[in-house]
């Protein structure tokens, strides 16, 4: 009988929207410091290296600050030792009208593409200019709102939309893009709401008054608004950032703008980045538009080449350059792209200009607090005791490693049916998962009986 | 005067005469990068379309914009990137000269003729449209008239409706009149480009 409920039961409707994927990083909300900039031992999900944050947060009121421009700060320190998670919690702090851009030193190895034009490319997005721009907007009540799915399951939806002001009423037909965003935003018949044409952004105004005799349960939250006035399309003046790199694009060929969502730019003409330049500096001086220097992140930069490093020496120099925060985790090695040997593989010239911040390896009462911080991120309770051999795992493997075993630990307690990770969970994962220096044990110990090691071995035999 | 500036922003412009499919076409690239182009029927002379594209500040190239006549583009194509439009059934707003009138239609209005009253706003410079059963609103501007700032009269305003169709006519002043008897004049003294595929230099 039981049985028959549950097949018979109507499979759960997941909204996509809803679910949240956690990230190695998901649990960093901000730097943890406090108004004086001084930092606290755990705060949005930061733990200890207080000197590197105190730094940060410096380089951080640097930014917000917007005057300065082309400064360099490389972040510096053994692997697992929170240099992204720094990054990430500036990129967090800065709120989102700064643009962050992020990328891996490898990412600039591209055939389609010139490595300083992958690099200007990427100098020009962390740019962001602030401008007016007139757009056209529909402001209206919903009356009704209709959505229908294909009869057959598959294709793309259909809606309709039925809005009005005081005066008219309009039926509106929906792409599938705003059917999404209409749902995401939960958009019922009663509310007041503005769509932006060109990028179809949805802005929920409130609930109309007309419907404030509804005895519906409401959120505090919830305003009441009078149902709009005249025409239901109006022309706006509206202000928003776009960053210098967009601007190139859609100046770059006639059809620019279409290039931006297809994400096929290729190679932008320096002409016209140097007209866009002029532009841009003309629109400040008559108070047009404001500049937003943002942070340009280049983690693994010891990836980049000597023909990289020298073009951010000239690209610093330039007043319309972001703030540069480098990551590293290389000690003294060579310089990519020569035979020299330069600390964190970054020529002297550069180090130079940089300031550097060092973070360094983690404490035993540190390893534990992010350990629970990422137990709560990821949803998963242990016991006391757990918690302490797991601390013991990450000082004596890697932080890493033992945050990868939270999870599968996580799970092993759920097959068993328990609510508390225990002990013989982490040992059960333990045993079944190698780390790093396990697995060069076995590699070693091994090693004979691997693919290809007879071939290995002549070599190093004619190399003797 | 007012009306003359227009006239020589005209005549300052870059003008390129096509003669195509019956038609008069005449493309207008003005100094400041708007660009206007016309139609005219050969028969009749009359002002079959007239629309505007300007660039955006930042430099892209915008939509045509009708001022007069109808644009076709399917919805299909049109809802691709434009995430939302306007169902066929609603009202759809257009204007039609013809040689004395101004006049628009105001098509799949099916409400009858008591619905409709038109009034002018003299200082917002445009007509309204109104409609008692508060379906329909629009307000419009007359962009001729706004060019030579001669003032809106809603005694010359008129309205009839039949077959779905809401008609709008205003009485074209003596000054437009004879403005647009001049421009027809000069243009149909400009040489056309005779072969249909000839580019229209707009850069």
């Amino acid at each position: 009988m039981a049985a028959q409920m549950a097949a018979t039961k109507v499979p759960e409707v997941r909204d996509i929207t809803r679910i949240e994927r956690i990230g190695a990083h998901s649990h960093i909300r901000g730097l943890g410091l406090d108004d004086a900039l001084e930092p606290r031992q755990v705060s949005q999900g930061m733990v200890g290296q207080l000197a590197s944050r105190r730094a940060a947060g410096l380089i951080l009121e640097m930014i917000k600050d917007g005057h300065i421009a082309g400064r360099a700060v490389l972040i510096a320190g053994q692997p697992g030792t929170g240099k992204t998670a720094i990054a990430m919690g500036i990129a967090q702090s800065l709120g989102t009208d700064t643009p962050f851009t992020a990328l891996a030193g490898s990412e600039i190895f591209s055939l389609e593409m010139s490595k300083t034009e992958a690099l200007s490319q990427a100098f020009r997005k962390a740019i962001g200019v602030r401008i007016k721009e007139e757009t056209e907007i529909i402001e209206g009540e919903v009356v009704e709102i209709q959505i229908d799915r294909p009869a057959t399951g598959t294709g793309a939806k259909v809606g309709k939309l039925t809005l009005k002001t005081t005066e008219m009423e309009t039926i509106y037909d929906l792409g599938s893009k705003m059917i999404e965003s209409l749902s995401k935003e939960r958009v019922q018949a009663g509310d007041v709401i503005t769509i932006d044409k060109a990028t179809g952004k949805i802005t929920k105004l409130g609930r109309s008054f007309t419907r404030a005799r509804d005895y519906d349960a409401m959120g505090a939250q919830t305003q009441f608004v009078q149902c709009p006035e005249g025409e239901l399309q109006k022309r706006k003046e509206v202000v928003h950032t776009v960053s210098l790199h967009e601007i190139d694009v859609i100046n770059s060929r006639t059809q620019g703008f279409l290039a931006l969502f297809s994400g096929d730019t290729g190679e932008i003409k320096s002409e016209v980045r140097e007209q866009i330049n002029a532009k841009v500096s003309e629109w400040r001086e008559e108070g047009k538009a404001e500049i937003i220097p943002g942070v340009l992140f280049i983690d693994e930069v010891h990836m980049l080449d000597m023909e990289c490093f020298s073009f951010l020496n000239r690209a610093l120099e330039s007043d319309l350059s972001p703030v540069l925060i480098m990551a590293t985790n290389r000690g003294i090695t060579r310089i990519r792209g020569t035979n020299y040997q330069s600390p964190h593989g970054i020529p002297i010239d550069m180090l130079d200009r940089l300031l550097i911040i060092a973070t360094s390896p983690y404490t035993e009462k540190e390893t534990r607090q992010i350990l629970k911080i990422r137990c709560e991120e990821e949803d998963v309770e242990l016991s006391e005791e757990a918690h302490t051999v797991l601390t013991r795992i990450g000082l004596e493997t890697s932080l890493r490693y033992a945050i990868q075993l939270i999870s599968t630990a996580g799970l092993v307690c759920r097959k068993r049916r328990g609510t508390e990770v225990q002990v013989e969970d982490i040992k059960r994962v333990y045993s079944l998962f190698l780390d790093e220096s396990r697995s060069s044990q076995y590699m070693k110990e091994y090693q004979d009986s691997f693919l290809f090691n007879e071939t290995q071995g002549a070599q190093m035999d004619t190399s003797q | 005067m007012a009306a003359q500036s227009w006239v020589d922003l005209l005549k300052s412009s870059r003008k390129t005469v096509l003669v195509h499919d019956g038609k008069r076409k005449v493309h207008y690239l003005f100094s400041d990068g708007k660009e206007m182009a016309e139609e005219y029927d050969m028969k009749t002379d009359e002002l079959a379309v007239r629309k505007w594209r300007t660039k955006s500040k930042l430099g892209a190239q915008g939509p045509w914009e009708m001022e007069v006549g109808e644009s076709f583009l399917s919805t299909e194509a049109v809802l691709e990137h434009q995430l939302i439009k306007e169902n066929c059934s609603n009202p759809v707003f257009m204007r039609k000269d013809t040689k004395t009138c101004f006049q628009w239609r105001v098509r799949n209005l099916p409400y009858p003729k008591e619905v409709y009253s038109l009034s002018v706003d003299p200082e917002e410079r445009s007509c309204i449209i109104r409609t008692t059963n508060k379906k329909y609103y629009k307000k419009f501007g007359i962009p001729d008239l706004d060019r030579c700032q001669l003032p809106l009269e809603s005694s010359a305003l008129t309205f009839t409706h039949a077959n779905n169709t809401l008609i709008i006519s205003y009485k074209k002043p003596k000054e437009i009149l004879t403005l647009e008897e001049d421009l027809l004049k000069n243009l149909k003294k400009m040489k056309s480009v005779n072969d249909g595929d000839a580019d229209c230099k707009t850069q």
